[in-house]
């Protein structure tokens, strides 16, 4: 286990102004985490954020429940590392398919532009900037966790 | 987010400053129907200072587009920045939406 050199944590309603808040911590953590090399930072933030909105945009309340965003950001030398919990949220179903392919390049542009497809766009996004994802339940929370190894040490 | 908008004469141009996420992505479609509404054909978004944007703010600009080609003219992209660039290759999207590096560029050679 590396020891982490930076921290930010979060919890709230899950809103838009969670996500608006998140991009904040994220600004501080590079702020305290600067050694970490441009296009990780990006790449980071850009599946954090993908994910975190998918929680406020898609995200279901258990019965009774009130949906809170919870989001752990670590920085250690080599890795970088988000916990996004999905506290008082129904089970995911379907649990998300997170190693489905990219869809695929070859299609011509009109074929592009008519198949986009936000939701399932943001998933393979998250796919492709990060080293690994995982999401699984505990209790009432589904959680992810998505991890990027660094190049900058 | 806060957008501006100006005729340009040969375009409308309206630029989009700080986060395209989520919560700015309607406020774009918004906007941008506006112009369409009020005639605007060719439209240039302005990103020189749009810091971020994800797969929502992506579909905005990607709804935005269809919807001014369906009126008959047509929506291009300026002045990108870095992460801005990285989600547009990572989706493809370049290939629709093809930066240009300055708006006064984005229809010179209509």
């Amino acid at each position: 286990m590396t020891d982490v050199v930076a921290r930010r944590t979060l919890q709230e309603p899950a809103t838009d102004q969670a996500i608006e808040d998140l991009h904040d911590a994220l600004d501080q953590l590079w702020v305290d985490a600067g050694f970490v090399p441009a296009m990780d930072q990006m790449a980071f933030t850009t599946a954090v954020i993908e994910a975190a909105s998918n929680v406020v945009q898609h995200g279901v309340p258990a019965e009774g429940a009130e949906l809170n965003l919870g989001v752990e950001l670590t920085v250690s030398s080599e890795r970088l590392r988000a916990v996004i919990s999905e506290i008082g949220a129904a089970a995911l179903d379907p649990v998300p398919d997170l190693d489905g392919s990219a869809p695929s390049a070859d299609a011509d542009d009109d074929a592009l532009l008519e198949d986009f497809d936000e939701s399932g766009r943001g998933l393979s996004m998250i796919r492709a900037l990060v080293t690994t994802v995982t999401v699984e339940r505990q209790g009432d929370t589904n959680v992810w966790v998505l991890s990027r190894d660094s190049t900058g040490s | 987010m806060e957008f501006t908008t100006q005729d340009k004469g040969l375009y409308t141009e309206v630029s989009a400053n700080g986060r395209l996420n989520m919560v700015a992505a309607p406020k774009l479609r918004e906007v941008i129907a506006g112009v369409v509404d009020a005639g605007g054909k060719r439209i240039v978004v302005n990103l020189t200072d749009t810091t971020f944007m994800d797969s929502s703010g992506l579909g905005a600009l990607i709804g935005c587009l269809k919807l001014a080609r369906q009126s008959g003219g047509d929506l291009r992209i300026a002045a990108v920045q870095p992460q801005v660039n990285m989600v547009l290759e990572l989706t493809s999207m370049h290939r629709v939406l093809t930066p240009h590096s300055t708006p006064e560029e984005a229809f010179r050679n209509d």
